[in-house]
């Protein structure tokens, strides 16, 4: 079955990494992930700048590995991004901001993805709040 | 066929930028012809009380955002009737054309739809 | 169509809990993860008010959350763990998270 996974909240709160625990459950149950899509403060899980104290666990990295390691479509929400501060190099350098904290295997795009996801699904997830 | 799609409004219209992102996957959505439906529940039915001033907390009129929703074939709009009814919100005096739905309704409301977002 | 509603704020202090009680439908399932789980703390309010709505077979827990929590599951909840939890969404028609 196709799942599509909506995160919407930060690395740190606990929805996130629910969600990644999730997402690896589906995987390994083997089923497919369309797309992952962050939204609202979802973005920040995308943040290469988050520093995990070191005996806390890294979600933000985790989420990286996962992504990388399963070839997975990730999108993060660009006018939820821009809105935070989270920036790749292309929209770094259009706004004249200091700081890039978007890299790959993560892509700006915008809500279309969210539904388009939704519907080549047979699941939509969401999981943040908390 | 494509997937109907309901989005929960929960939040009060100030209270970050939530109301407006759950109104913007509804846009986004309605741009791409989706059958959707919203709904404004809790605190969301707050987004609909008439005579609000938001340049006062210099923010955006999203009640006039609200109200693009039909142009991008958003009709299907509801609020519960019990939230509406806590907040002493009166159902005629909504700044929205929206069906109110008591408990029953509501559930009978998410049934109908394929997928569901609250937020 | 059924719906599994997923719940993960604490009840106490928060209305997500009472709002999706209100309109949950006779097919729905209730997963309650993270602080959720609080609501089936033995002697409060909320897990009466679950137990009252006799949810038989419709109310779960993440495993991970109550025993984070030292909160013992009652019999009316089941626990799961996340190959259970995919299971689970796919077993009902689609999820709602109240986020």
């Amino acid at each position: 079955m196709k799942f599509a996974i909506a995160v919407f909240s930060p690395a740190h709160a606990p929805s996130s990494r629910r969600a990644l625990r999730f997402a690896q459950a589906a995987l390994a149950g083997g089923h497919e992930i369309v797309r992952l899509f962050f939204y609202q403060d979802g973005v920040h899980s995308a943040s290469a700048n988050v520093v995990a104290p070191q005996d806390e666990v890294d979600v933000a990295a985790q989420w990286r590995a996962f992504i990388s390691e399963q070839q997975l479509d990730a999108v993060v929400c660009i006018a939820a991004a821009l809105r935070r501060g989270v920036l790749n190099a292309e929209e770094a350098q259009r706004y004249q901001r200091p700081a890039v904290n978007l890299p790959a295997p993560w892509e700006l795009s915008g809500l279309g993805q969210l539904h388009e996801g939704a519907q080549s699904a047979d699941r939509l997830i969401c999981f943040g709040g908390d | 066929m494509a997937k109907s799609l309901l989005i929960i409004s929960r939040q009060a219209p100030w209270a970050g930028p939530s109301a407006r992102e759950a109104l913007d996957i509804a846009l986004a959505g309605g741009a791409f012809d989706l059958p959707l439906g919203m709904l404004f529940l809790d605190d969301g039915v707050f987004q609909l009380a008439s005579g609000q001033q938001p340049a006062q907390v210099q923010q955006k009129n999203l009640a006039a955002n609200l109200q693009a929703l039909p142009m991008f074939g958003v009709e299907e709009l509801f609020a519960a009737a019990s939230s509406l009814h806590e907040r002493g919100l009166a159902a005629d005096s909504l700044s929205l054309p929206v069906q109110v739905l008591d408990d029953a309704a509501l559930a009978a409301l998410i049934d109908r739809f394929d997928q569901v977002v609250t937020l | 169509m059924s719906t599994l509603h997923v719940i993960s704020h604490s009840p106490f202090g928060d209305n997500r809990l009472s709002s999706c009680l209100r309109l949950l439908g006779s097919q729905d399932g209730l997963l309650l993860c993270g602080d959720a789980v609080y609501a089936l703390q033995p002697g409060s309010e909320p897990l009466a008010s679950l137990q009252a709505r006799q949810l038989q077979g419709r109310l779960f827990a993440l495993e991970e959350d109550l025993q984070a929590r030292a909160i013992v599951a009652d019999d009316c909840v089941r626990a799961i763990d996340y190959p259970a939890f995919v299971a689970l969404s796919l077993d009902y028609d689609k999820v709602n998270s109240w986020l």
